[in-house]
């Protein structure tokens, strides 16, 4: 009797205390593990969204780093861009419902002002930069960049866990992007191609940074023709490389097609031999752009096309000596001038968009009747006659000068080839991690 | 006595289990569901991300006119890993769902970008846009299935801009 009393008290008292357990276990424990399913698949979603958004950014801003004092802060702003939301259309987070970089009520979200970088391992953090302990360094020099994005998002079930009292929790991620390494197959360059002043010189091919030369179209015998005034680089002999395009449906006249490539480049195509330059092909002239006597004191009309189209890069109204060009008007309109039309000794002051810099092929030597072979590619700066004036494409020997600049933008397009042997040169924006 | 004891306790916890099963069923499967919502927008971001890159990184492509396929190929590509987008890693996700708008930058503001010569039309001599947005405008509808609640389906509406660094 007395045995089973107590037995009959044990299990009504065991009873209670396996639902108070209930009670206390089991709660916090399913709060934890819906907070796995929700909160945390909500966090990896956010987490993707802010990652991605931060890529955009660093991609944007890489791609101005243009070897410019202002290239940092045009970067910044530029990256900016991507998380706009004005129109509607910007990067998100948190299901596309809040904004990246503003305060969304009780949850903020901060754009970490980009950091800038010479070199990619302190662009990563893993090494330091060549110029300074902290590793940033400042615009002619940067071609790396850092984008760190912090976004707050809600928790919903973690927020009744100790852990997760604030109701929120901070992501922060981080996006570097910058110049790759050089590359083999350069796109949407310039077609000219100039020689070595000395072929000795691997990094610069014996010209000068910050130094004006006038480039010239090639010609025979004498008098050879003297370089614009201030060219203290002296005359640079040039020819036109060969990209007409026999299939081409808009603008397939030869003198649009010259006067195309010199506006933008060679223009956007899939074929290689279009839009494209490798490093040792074999390269020969454009068929109408042939070499006359120095003596004459003219060009072909092509190489008065040609640099119509450069003209264009500073001025997109009709310039003297282009009306010969079929419907150049409609040509010229579809190209915007630089922003900065200033005659420049020192590319660091530079503060346009990128329209005047010239990327060229240095070829081992011209031959105006055979082939060229490249040796690789450096950038020029587009010099005006003055002053926020164009240049002369009437001028009777195909002159025009040019900044000498090394490597500073990088290309819009571009390959490796594991054959390939460019150690110097622009490379194209890639992302580093 | 103490049989009948043990038999209404039986009961009770029977009667106790057809209260709380249920509730924890529906708790289960409202997990489950909920994973998959945020599992499946993480999953379409990726997509749109892998369209957005493959377009943006293109040489001579044409947003204006897809003649070529190459906006296609790239979303079917991204949708299944194949060229022809048969078994999408989504389920029944297909490619004409995915939309890319072509955006430039025109000093003050980014707007859509026209297709004209003026414009981004390429083919007509235009230059490239600045930016790319990849997005499902309908949006993807994804179906909750919890046993016994009908439930209409949650449209994802993911979309991502990236910078447009083809020509």
């Amino acid at each position: 009797m007395g045995a089973k009393s107590i037995s009959a008290v044990r299990s009504s008292g065991r009873r209670g205390a396996i639902s108070v357990q209930l009670l206390v276990l089991m709660v916090p424990v399913f709060f934890g593990l819906m907070g796995f399913a929700i909160d945390l698949g909500r966090l990896y979603a956010a987490r993707a969204e802010l990652k991605a958004a931060s890529e955009a950014m660093a991609l944007a801003a890489a791609s101005v780093l243009i070897g410019t004092d202002a290239s940092t802060g045009n970067a910044a702003e530029t990256a900016l861009r991507l998380i706009e939301t004005d129109t509607g259309f910007g990067n998100k987070y948190d299901f596309g419902a809040l904004n990246v970089g503003e305060a969304n009520g009780s949850l903020n979200s901060e754009v970490v002002e980009p950091t800038f970088y010479d070199n990619v391992a302190a662009a990563t953090g893993e090494g330091e930069s060549t110029t300074g302990t902290s590793g940033e360094v400042s615009g002619s020099v940067a071609r790396h960049v850092r984008v760190e994005l912090v976004g707050e998002t809600p928790l919903t079930m973690w927020r009744f866990l100790a852990l997760g009292q604030e109701g929120k929790v901070a992501i922060r991620v981080r996006s570097v992007a910058g110049v790759s390494a050089p590359v083999c197959t350069a796109c949407g360059i310039e077609p000219i191609a100039i020689a070595p002043v000395d072929a000795g010189d691997t990094t610069n091919f014996g010209f000068v940074v910050n130094t004006r030369y006038t480039l010239g179209y090639i010609c025979t015998g004498a008098p050879v023709p003297q370089p614009l005034p201030n060219s203290t680089g002296g005359r640079v002999p040039y020819v036109i490389l060969n990209r007409l395009n026999e299939e081409a449906e808009v603008f397939p006249d030869d003198l649009q097609q010259i006067f195309r490539n010199g506006a933008q480049g060679m223009v956007p195509s899939t074929n290689d031999a279009i839009a494209c330059m490798r490093i040792a092909a074999e390269e020969s002239i454009w068929a109408t752009a042939s070499q006359l006597a120095c003596n004459v004191n003219r060009v072909q009309p092509s190489i008065t096309a040609f640099l119509c189209g450069m003209a264009a890069r500073m001025d997109n109204s009709l310039v003297q000596g282009c009306d010969t060009i079929p419907e150049v008007e409609t040509l010229n309109s579809l190209y915007q001038p630089d922003t900065d039309l200033t005659d420049l000794d020192d590319y660091a002051g530079y503060t346009g968009n990128g329209r005047r810099v010239l990327t060229i092929p240095i070829v081992e030597t011209l031959n105006p009747t055979g082939t060229m072979v490249v040796l690789g590619f450096r950038q020029f700066l587009l010099e005006p006659l003055q002053d926020n004036s164009g240049i002369a494409p009437n001028d009777p020997n195909g002159r025009i000068q040019v900044l000498y600049l090394g490597v500073v933008m990088p290309l819009k397009q571009g390959r490796f080839e594991a054959s390939c042997t460019a150690t110097g040169g622009p490379g194209k924006v890639v992302l580093h991690q | 006595m103490s049989g009948m004891r043990r038999k209404g306790q039986r009961g009770n916890s029977l009667l106790e289990a057809a209260l709380y099963l249920p509730v924890l069923f529906m708790l289960l499967f409202g997990m489950i569901e909920l994973a998959k919502v945020a599992y499946t927008y993480y999953a379409l971001q990726k997509v749109l991300y892998t369209v957005g890159r493959y377009v943006g990184t293109q040489r001579g492509i044409n947003f204006c006119d897809d003649v070529d396929g190459v906006i296609d190929l790239a979303k079917q590509y991204a949708i299944s890993g194949t060229p022809d987008g048969t078994e999408p890693f989504i389920r029944n996700l297909q490619a004409d769902q995915i939309d890319v708008r072509i955006e430039r930058f025109d000093s003050t503001e980014i707007g859509e970008c026209e297709c004209s010569a003026t414009g981004c039309d390429t083919t007509a001599g235009g230059r490239g846009p600045d930016y790319v947005v990849v997005s499902i405008p309908d949006g993807y509808p994804l179906q909750l299935a919890i046993p016994q609640v009908p439930l209409d389906p949650i449209l994802l509406r993911p979309r991502i801009r990236l910078p447009f660094q083809g020509m």
